[in-house]
């Protein structure tokens, strides 16, 4: 119960703080200010049950009595600020069938026409922002009029291009 | 040291998602025509079922205080489905994602690539046609009269949904607003 009650209660303040500062300001390099913010929670959640006074209790439950339940709720934590993140990245950037299919839902009821459609998704917004991101992460520079991979964009490639060898995902994709 | 069980509970989700990834792996290459998508079900379902079955092992093995067993299964299902989540999304950007396939091409290159270079190889025309036919394959849209509308409501409903979504926590509908 304390795994549960803590975990779910230290993620929910996390969540909450980085709501109200994204209310303020949204941040330019988001996942990495979340990142930091969240882990700082856990940090300072963790520090005070850890000092709590032995009367403390959340919905009369006492702080982890075992540095494997603090361990199992740092885990807990952890697996679902990932999973927020992962699904933040998803918000941050809109994808090409969101864009599709809103473009032709706003045409409704008369459709979307083929050659307008054709315009309307043109590389400066399926493409660019995505290689804006690259360069923002660090993941790519410029060399001239050349983009280079940096060490950390390499690595990302080999991974991915390795696991896409692992399930015969084809050629191309994406 | 005497097994208390509260190592072995905070072991579960992880042995849960290597199981996952496992069968994953296993389905997509030794099963034909299953598919990507159907091996991640294949795979999330066995370590969930593993998952459970360790917890309930466990707590008839009484390694749980009984008052301890249904949160303790909640929690590490919880810790599972998210780790289960993240895989997902890994498998799928390594499929889908723009900034991935940006990469690919790059290390694929060698020698890096210019603006032009790179949107020889991957441009919005390649993408639309992508996914347009996933689209149209899938009843998403329909094309009458050379002109798309849309078709089954699911996945416009996703679409209203992550709007929604994003105007909740970043305070507008799209990244160009």
């Amino acid at each position: 119960m304390k795994v549960l009650v803590f975990g779910l209660s230290l993620i929910f303040i996390a969540f909450i703080l980085h709501l109200i500062v994204w209310r303020i300001r949204l941040p330019q390099r988001q996942v990495k200010t979340m990142l930091q913010m969240f882990f700082a929670t856990l940090t300072a959640g963790i520090l005070a049950l850890w000092n709590a006074p032995p009367s403390f209790e959340i919905f009369g439950i006492s702080p982890p009595d075992n540095i494997w339940e603090y361990l199992h709720i740092c885990l807990m934590f952890v697996s679902l600020t990932l999973a927020y993140m992962i699904t933040y990245s998803a918000l941050e950037a809109d994808s090409p069938s969101l864009v599709m299919v809103m473009a032709i839902n706003n045409a409704e009821p008369g459709g979307l026409d083929k050659d307008k459609f054709g315009e309307m998704m043109s590389d400066d917004i399926l493409v660019m922002p995505r290689i804006k991101d690259v360069l923002l992460d660090r993941m790519v520079y410029m060399d001239g009029d050349k983009y280079r991979l940096t060490p950390k964009g390499a690595l990302m490639a080999r991974i991915f291009i390795f696991y896409r060898t692992l399930i015969n995902a084809p050629e191309d994709g994406g | 040291m005497p097994v208390s069980g509260n190592e072995i509970h905070l072991l579960i989700p992880i042995l849960g998602l290597a199981v996952n990834v496992m069968f994953q792996l296993l389905s997509v290459r030794l099963v034909p025509g299953l598919g990507v998508l159907r091996s991640v079900f294949t795979g999330f379902t066995i370590g969930g079922l593993s998952v459970l079955s360790a917890e309930l092992y466990l707590s008839g093995g009484r390694l749980t205080r009984e008052a301890d067993v249904v949160p303790m299964i909640i929690a590490n299902l919880i810790i599972y489905g998210s780790l289960g989540y993240c895989y997902f999304h890994f498998i799928n950007l390594g499929i889908t994602a723009r900034r991935i396939r940006i990469l690919r091409e790059l290390y694929v290159s060698g020698e890096g690539l210019s603006l032009n270079e790179l949107l020889k190889r991957y441009n919005a025309g390649d993408m639309i046609d992508k996914r347009l036919d996933r689209l149209l394959g899938s009843g998403q849209i329909v094309c009458i009269d050379n002109k798309y509308h849309i078709g089954k409501p699911v996945m416009l409903l996703m679409s209203k949904t992550i709007v929604a979504m994003k105007l909740v926590i970043l305070g507008k509908r799209s990244e160009f607003d």
